[in-house]
């Protein structure tokens, strides 16, 4: 798909002002806390792409998939003008499902796997269409209906694991751990499982859906245009369920993910505490909805999060100075990303594909 | 007071709207600035009024040179303006919204109402204006929130009054009355600069015309120097479109029909409506808009519900249908708001032709679209209804407004279905654009089509149609034959209490 445009050299030199910037305000920071400052980049750039073996690299792929399911959900109702924030709550349903249905479900491993892996997309599905029920049959706005969802879906997962599906031996409130023969495996000689494969696989389906078919095409007009969707006939409240049981579903599928690649259980605000669904959110947002930018968009995410973990550890710099350095990342390149998008998307829309 | 623009040269990015115009505007003169939508009319005044700041040239009020980078200024020096698209506050009375930003405040910071509305009682019975000043604007009629407008300015004693398109929204008895009031400010001595783009209007009423086409300034002479066709001439850069003759036909099976069809509207209930549109005829609905004909349109397309009554569209009961079904059944539709509805802006050209397509087998593969059918299709509308783009895969916010409105025609139109529905089809295009989508349209009657025109254009309505239905307050006022069709007769079923509220001068 087509590369940015716009003169090269201006461009490069837009970038290098950005990096100097992004420096600059970093190394007031660590002067005014006293850390080193070498020291600080260096944790950053390791903890997020190093380590022994490239362990923390692992880690930001772990989270990048995560992060990238959720972003891709996102994206799919966006696009369509559907403005479901209530992925978190979709990702809960997902993951409680999972956890219960792995350790429910009678028969062989595999087979259970799939059925919950299977519960978890429903789960997530129907907790999207439940709130788009609430706006095309009630009339509460899917903004307002999807975000409120959230805690009801956060509440119901934590009774569940802490009264009826408590692990009690263990004394947290989490669930019963899923058989070992239904984990995800690692990729040979590292702590990366394989849920990274499962979210390609949604988000190249995204890819392909938004670019290529009638489905993501009558959508994309529903989002650039609800007038122009209704007056040209498209079949609106169908395609708005259609599209948020889809978001829904992936977001479920990343609730599994999380399951059976990390915990290997439902640990009471594993899902929540994170804030996956909303640094998806603002993933989407960066890139500004364009399908093929939203995965990268989400790794670089997961890279600025645990390599402020790393800086944190290396360095010595203050938690909450990372987080003020990871916003401050975000804002300069969200300002740069977004208006080169912003200027050429419409033409990438119909270029790429 | 006599105001002098010179040179003056507004640019947006790389397009120049304004090309170097220089103009004098004498006191007591009626100044009508003339030409397309796009030629800068507009653009010109908004410099003048200070809502944009030109990039060169430079304005004088008798004689002393101004700059202004904000309206405020403007209106202190005595320029005011009525825009298209009124500034008015709905929920606050007709004297609230006058006073708005030059109240009469006291030593204590209290409003002196009374004296205000004495003062302004005064001065607009000198210009035979009668409004009652206590009634919030929200319940005024289109007309009558003009007149507001009018009061606003008289209330500041601007000195320069400049109206965008003033008529547009009038009857013609409405429109005679304005024109008397705005006679009578010229007798003040009052500059007055009046946008239009109808001839006829500035026949009747200005002292002098300047011409526009393209940002730059044609011609600016005494009216009693010009004549009609020269003007015409001037404004399209060449030779008019000649004048459509319209084959006689007999119309023929009823394709819609509607039945007391009633429907609950912004401004009050629309309807019971009855009525029927023919094969091969058009039927104009003319009307102020505000009257009911949205509320009509959106219940015959499907996207508001009627609370009763019927609608059928060859033989189908079609009320409570969604817009999906009715296409199918054989409806098109060319909605008045073509950057909203008629199109998606940030979507290509090729996304826009092929929406609302049903013939999907044709451009797409399963579930996959055929990209380049879909491409090949948007190319052929480009063709056919000879559309200036870059070409498919361009965006359609980059078109002009003739080229978006002709893609919309186009789409639908290409689309061939026994009911064609077109609001407002050729509102603010170029006069090219307009002849032909007028000649499509006659071309879709010919050819056996119904179409339903709806249009607050009277010329437009008397150019087209076979029959002429009026709407006034939701209801339809009257049935017209093209034939006994005149200006007034339809004014007169057009008229509403803007009327009442322009009485004669005295």
């Amino acid at each position: 798909m087509s590369m940015r445009r716009g003169t090269v050299p201006g461009e490069v030199l837009s970038w290098v002002g950005l990096v100097a910037a992004i420096l600059a305000i970093f190394f007031l920071l660590m002067l005014m806390v006293g850390a080193p400052v070498g020291e600080a980049l260096q944790g950053f750039i390791s903890g997020a792409f190093g380590g022994r073996r490239f362990a923390y690299l692992m880690t930001t792929l772990s989270r990048s998939a995560l992060i990238i399911g959720m972003a891709v959900s996102v994206m799919l109702s966006f696009r369509a003008g559907l403005f479901n924030i209530g992925g978190e709550g979709q990702l809960v349903a997902g993951g409680l499902a999972a956890a219960l249905a792995a350790v429910l479900l009678p028969g062989p491993p595999l087979f259970v796997l799939v059925a919950s892996i299977g519960a978890a997309m429903l789960a997530g599905a129907l907790w999207a269409l439940l709130a788009g029920a609430l706006q095309l049959y009630v009339g509460v706005p899917l903004l307002v209906g999807s975000l409120l969802l959230n805690y009801p879906a956060r509440y119901i997962a934590s009774y569940m694991v802490a009264h009826p599906f408590r692990d009690v031996q263990s004394g947290m409130l989490q669930s019963h751990l899923v058989p070992m023969e239904m984990w995800l495996p690692y990729f040979p000689g590292t702590r990366l499982d394989i849920g990274i494969l499962i979210v390609g696989v949604a988000a190249i389906f995204a890819i392909i859906y938004s670019y290529t078919t009638v489905h993501g095409y009558h959508a994309r007009m529903n989002g650039l245009s609800p007038d122009f969707a209704r007056a040209v006939g498209l079949p609106v409240g169908k395609l708005t369920l259609q599209t948020l049981a889809m978001s829904g579903a992936i977001a479920g599928l990343v609730g599994a993910v999380a399951v059976f690649g990390i915990h290997h259980r439902y640990i009471d605000g594993m899902l929540v505490q994170p804030l996956y669904a909303w640094t998806g959110i603002i993933a989407v947002l960066l890139v500004n909805m364009v399908p093929w930018a939203v995965p990268l968009s989400g790794f670089f995410f997961a890279a600025v999060q645990t390599g402020a973990t790393g800086m944190e550890r290396a360095a010595g710099v203050p938690k909450e100075l990372a987080l003020v350095m990871q916003a401050v990342i975000i804002l300069f390149v969200a300002s740069r990303v977004s208006s080169t998008l912003f200027a050429s998307s419409a033409r990438k829309e119909t270029d790429g594909a | 007071m006599r105001v002098t623009l010179s040179g003056i040269t507004v640019r947006f990015g790389t397009v120049t709207a304004v090309d170097d115009v220089s103009l004098t505007i004498e006191p007591g003169e009626i100044h009508a600035i003339v030409g397309e939508n796009g030629a800068g009319k507009s653009t010109l005044m908004n410099a003048l009024f200070g809502l944009i700041e030109p990039q060169a040239g430079t304005i004088t009020l008798d004689g002393e040179p101004h700059r202004w980078a904000s309206p405020q200024k403007a209106i202190q020096a005595g320029v005011g303006m009525v825009h298209q698209h009124f500034m008015l506050q709905d929920s606050m009375s007709v004297l609230e919204n006058i006073l708005l930003c030059s109240e009469p405040v006291g030593p204590l910071g209290f409003v002196n109402f009374s004296a205000a509305r004495k003062s302004l009682e005064e001065r607009a019975k000198g210009h035979g204006i009668a409004l009652p000043l206590g009634r919030r604007v929200g319940t005024l009629s289109v007309g009558e929130k003009q007149v507001v407008e009018i009061l606003k300015l008289l209330y500041r004693d601007a000195r320069l009054l400049i109206l965008d398109e003033p008529t547009s929204v009038l009857t013609p008895q409405e429109k005679d009355r304005l024109f008397a009031v705005l006679r009578s400010f010229r007798a003040e001595g009052r500059a007055i600069v009046l946008i239009t783009h109808k001839l006829d209007e500035v026949m009747e009423i200005a002292d002098r015309v300047s011409v526009m086409r393209a940002g730059k300034l044609v011609s600016s002479e005494p009216l009693a120097a010009n004549t009609k066709e020269r003007i015409a001439r001037e404004i399209v850069g060449g030779e008019l479109p000649p004048v459509r003759k319209r084959k006689k036909r007999e119309p023929g099976d009823v394709v819609l029909s509607l039945d007391s069809l009633e429907i609950a509207g912004r401004g009050g209930a629309v309807g019971p409506l009855s009525f029927s549109v023919r094969r091969g005829e058009i039927v104009g609905i003319a009307g102020v808009s505000g009257n009911g004909q949205t509320e009509l349109v959106e219940a015959l397309v499907g996207l508001r519900r009627p609370h009763s009554g019927s609608a059928t569209l060859l033989g189908n009961r079609v009320e409570t249908l969604d817009v999906e079904t009715r296409r199918h059944i054989g409806m098109s539709y060319i909605p008045e708001d073509r950057q909203r509805m008629g199109l998606a802006l940030a979507a290509s050209v090729s996304d826009n032709a092929n929406a609302g397509r049903e013939d999907r087998a044709a451009f797409t593969r399963g579930p996959f679209l055929d990209r380049k059918a879909m491409a090949d299709f948007a190319r052929s509308l480009i063709e056919r209804f000879r559309i200036r783009v870059a070409g498919p895969s361009a965006a359609a916010s980059t078109m002009s407004g003739g080229n978006k409105q002709k893609l919309v025609v186009g789409r639908e139109l290409a689309r061939n279905t026994p009911l064609v529905i077109a609001e407002n089809p050729t509102w603010g295009v170029d006069i090219g654009a307009i002849d032909f989508i007028h000649g499509e349209l006659m071309r879709m009657r010919d050819e056996g089509h119904a179409v339903l025109l709806v249009s607050t254009e009277l010329d437009e309505i008397l150019a087209l149609s076979d029959r002429i239905l009026v709407m006034f307050e939701g209801r339809i006022a009257g049935v017209i034959p093209a034939e006994e069709a005149d200006r007034e007769r339809i004014g007169d079923l057009m008229t509403s209490r803007a009327v009442e509220a322009l009485a004669e001068v005295a």
